[in-house]
């Protein structure tokens, strides 16, 4: 527990205009499952907003996939609308974050918002093209989840802005799989990869493939796209590929991997991942 | 500025009146005197402080007491009915599936959620489920054991 990080007052609002309201008084933060805050919380916090009141714990089927920002990723994993492919990966991502029990609080939005690097759920969500829906002030604004990181723990929101919905548009023909490599099983990812494939009349039409831990934000690498999209899906194919993405990365060397172990980890975990998401994209039809 | 919550906890109705960072942790031990749960990390690592809330296993040392209006939160003294040790329990002390015992409240209470969902899962599902907690004293067959043997519906 951080002994600094001692938040004054506590707010739990029930509709999402007082939630802005509140939060654009200095010092004021969002918390929603709380497994980052009540770790890392930062000591100039002073009041606390309790997001869990607003109704934004939700999986539903309406124009593609939305899912709302306090969802937990038990929440994910109980969902019948995530059992089928592509979205399915999002519930492959959601069973390797942190461990059974942390799943229960933990929240989607907490994941994207905290902007770590490792984040698994930023991963696979850039990968299917999803937009997140920012609440603020003045009103509501959607913006690509591919674009709402800027640095390590910054993000495009501004004052009094929250995250409060991710959408994910339908993609009936892609495949899409999640990698992760981690110390242990409930570790932080040392590389996670996602790749999503869509496959017209046996060629790559589109492609996806985003990299987490090895970048100060979630990495798409459009020249791994380029080199597969117009191309048929061979083994050799996908070897290039991960190539090019593994040399896009710029990782860091800590206590968990050295920045080459990173490198060359994050070659292995694009080839699997674009070799599963091509048979899911072939098992789709 | 001091947050009032109503909860229920082990079946009665409490009230708390906290400080806006207080932990569920620190209500259950320090103002209810139910020193069940332990505190090992403070960061959800090591399951010591879990807890049951609406059904499922916590870490309670990341859920924010001012945040838990209106749940039911169970806790280790809360599971033996009419005196009688609950299945789980039980076993622990069948199996050996404690040593020093300081995981063992956290242990039993991720098992007791999950089975009560998950009547029968495999032996992999609970080792999967069971990385929640950690035991310094590496005590992780026996445990196991104890668990998959109320599974299995061989301890009532």
């Amino acid at each position: 527990m951080d002994a600094h990080f001692k938040p004054e007052h506590y707010h739990r609002p029930t509709d999402l205009e007082t939630a802005s309201t509140l939060l654009t008084k200095g010092g004021a933060r969002v918390i929603a499952g709380g497994t980052d805050l009540l770790v890392n919380g930062p000591a100039d916090t002073e009041s606390l907003v309790d997001i869990n009141g607003l109704g934004l714990s939700y999986i539903r089927e309406d124009d593609g996939l939305r899912i709302g920002t306090t969802t937990t990723f038990t929440n994910l994993l109980r969902s019948p609308l995530l059992e089928r492919y592509p979205y399915r990966v999002i519930a492959d991502a959601a069973g390797e974050l942190g461990h059974h029990n942390l799943r229960h609080v933990a929240t989607v939005g907490g994941n994207i918002c905290n902007a770590v690097p490792s984040a698994d759920a930023p991963v696979v969500l850039i990968a299917l093209d999803a937009v997140v829906i920012i609440h603020g002030a003045s009103g509501e604004r959607t913006v690509s989840l591919d674009g709402f990181f800027k640095f390590v723990r910054e993000t495009v929101m501004g004052e009094g802005e929250f995250l409060k919905e991710i959408v994910v548009p339908v993609q009936p023909e892609a495949g899409a799989s999640f990698q992760k490599l981690g110390r242990t099983k409930v570790d932080i990812a040392l590389v996670n990869a996602a790749c999503r494939l869509s496959i017209v009349d046996g060629v790559i039409s589109d492609s996806r493939i985003v990299l987490g831990a090895v970048y100060p934000t979630p990495l798409r690498v459009r020249a791994t796209e380029d080199v597969l999209n117009g191309n048929e899906f061979t083994v050799g194919l996908a070897e290039k590929a991960a190539k090019v993405a593994a040399d896009a990365t710029k990782p860091i060397s800590d206590h968990r991997a050295s920045a080459g172990y990173r490198r060359d980890m994050s070659n292995v975990l694009v080839k699997r991942a674009i070799i599963e998401a091509y048979e899911r994209a072939e098992g789709a039809r | 500025m001091r947050v009032t919550v109503n909860f229920k906890i082990n079946g009665r109705d409490r009230i708390a009146h906290i400080e806006p960072r207080t932990s569920l942790l620190d209500v259950i031990r320090e103002d209810l005197g139910l020193i069940g749960a332990k505190e090992g990390c403070g960061k959800g690592e090591c399951g010591a402080c879990t807890v049951i809330m609406n059904g499922d296993a916590v870490p309670s040392c990341l859920v924010l007491a001012a945040g838990v209006e209106g749940k039911e939160i169970i806790t280790i003294e809360g599971i033996a009915e009419n005196g009688r040790l609950h299945p789980l329990q039980e076993a622990f002390v069948r199996y050996h599936a404690s040593q020093c015992g300081f995981c063992s409240p956290g242990m039993i209470l991720t098992a007791k959620a999950f089975l009560d969902r998950n009547p029968s899962p495999s032996e992999a599902e609970v080792r999967d489920v069971m990385m929640s907690n950690l035991c310094r004293c590496t005590g992780y067959e026996k445990i196991i054991e104890a668990i998959m043997v109320v599974a299995n519906g061989e301890v009532d």
